[in-house]
């Protein structure tokens, strides 16, 4: 008993565990190195990856091939405002859209909206499977770069040409007016036109220059013939020389 | 990408980019034209001019630059990248560049 009780550093041989006074524990704030017992556990535990059978550059190249995302409801939203702008407007112009300051932005949004011109921006990404999808597939090849949509219930070709021409950031590529792909050389003819007023009043002239002409063509004839008859008697009466004038008889109206 | 490309304007006149936007080989000449009309690109020379000519006869995308030297760089940009004809552009300009500097130095010793 007085053996066990007398402490372990009374009984002259040093003891197994040195404990150190101002040891930290296990759990620090500060970085502590590992034990080296506990050093050798982790390296001889440490993961190794297992390899492939076949390795991965044998394989045919993967392109990628990004699975069909779901539908995105932002992505539906944009892509059906997108066939409204097509469908409620008679003109749509596609142009280039090059960096411009935002002042310059707004200005031309402003002198467009004076003649009920809207700009839209829409992604190509976006705009690409509608059109893809509607009857303006022709219009694919214009979406490529960046892109500006000016859009418009009226047929303003000349307005908006004279607006473009003063922003030479703005390049016009190509429009779809009433249902007609246009180049920019049509859009220019197109704006040259005369409006449909004027055009329908000289159709409604050269239809009804004909049908005018009619009656004074069903009376030339007889007319002609009258004139003959007048001449002839006047040269027989001038002919018998004295005798009496008689006036020849009208005709009696067009047949 | 194409975007980080400097590209010192300093010795051009003008530039003419002439495409068919129906065809579809002229996404890397709208989009060199895009990266030209960069503010940055365009700051360092304000009197040099850039035109782009929209045509409808399919005919090939070109790019057309005239230098101040007299020089004129044509680029058929349907079988090339916007990289490729940004930095065949930008080492011509500083080629010329260096030539000017040295000759203005040689002038002034």
């Amino acid at each position: 008993m007085a053996a066990l009780s007398a402490a372990p550093w009374r009984r002259g041989c040093p003891p197994a565990l040195q404990l150190v006074r101002r040891g930290s524990k296990a759990v620090t704030r500060h970085w502590k190195a590992m034990h080296f017992q506990r050093q050798k556990l982790m390296a001889v535990t440490e993961y190794v990856a297992p390899r492939p059978a076949v390795p991965p550059r044998c394989r045919p190249p993967d392109t990628g091939a990004r699975v069909d995302q779901e539908d995105d409801g932002y992505v539906r939203l944009l892509q059906r405002q997108v066939q409204e702008a097509f469908r409620d407007n008679r003109m749509i112009a596609v142009c280039q859209y090059n960096a411009m300051a935002g002042d310059d932005v707004v200005l031309l949004r402003h002198y467009l909206r004076r003649h009920n011109i809207e700009v839209k921006f829409f992604l190509n990404e976006i705009v690409r499977p509608v059109l893809a999808q509607s009857k303006y597939r022709n219009l694919l090849p214009l979406f490529v770069a960046r892109n500006l949509l000016l859009v418009s219930r009226e047929a303003k070709a000349k307005e908006m040409l004279r607006v473009l021409k003063g922003v030479p950031q703005v390049n016009l590529l190509g429009a779809c007016i009433d249902d007609t792909i246009l180049s920019r050389q049509g859009v220019e003819n197109f704006a040259k036109l005369p409006s449909l007023e004027v055009v329908q009043g000289q159709a409604v002239g050269a239809l009804s220059l004909l049908p005018s002409q009619t009656s004074s063509l069903l009376q030339c004839s007889s007319a002609h013939l009258t004139a003959l008859l007048d001449q002839h008697i006047r040269r027989l009466q001038e002919g018998e020389g004295g005798a009496p004038v008689q006036p020849s008889p009208e005709p009696t109206g067009a047949h | 990408m194409a975007s980080k490309i400097q590209v010192v304007l300093r010795p051009v006149k003008s530039i003419v980019v002439r495409f068919c936007p129906f065809e579809s080989n002229v996404e890397s000449t709208r989009n060199f034209l895009a990266c030209i009309n960069h503010k940055r690109i365009q700051a360092t020379n304000k009197n040099c001019e850039v035109t782009a000519d929209v045509r409808h006869d399919g005919s090939e995308p070109v790019v057309d630059v005239m230098f101040v030297d007299g020089d004129r760089l044509i680029m058929k940009g349907a079988n090339l990248t916007t990289v490729e004809m940004l930095t065949a552009l930008g080492t011509r300009c500083n080629a010329k560049e260096i030539k000017e500097e040295q000759k203005s130095k040689k002038k002034s010793l």
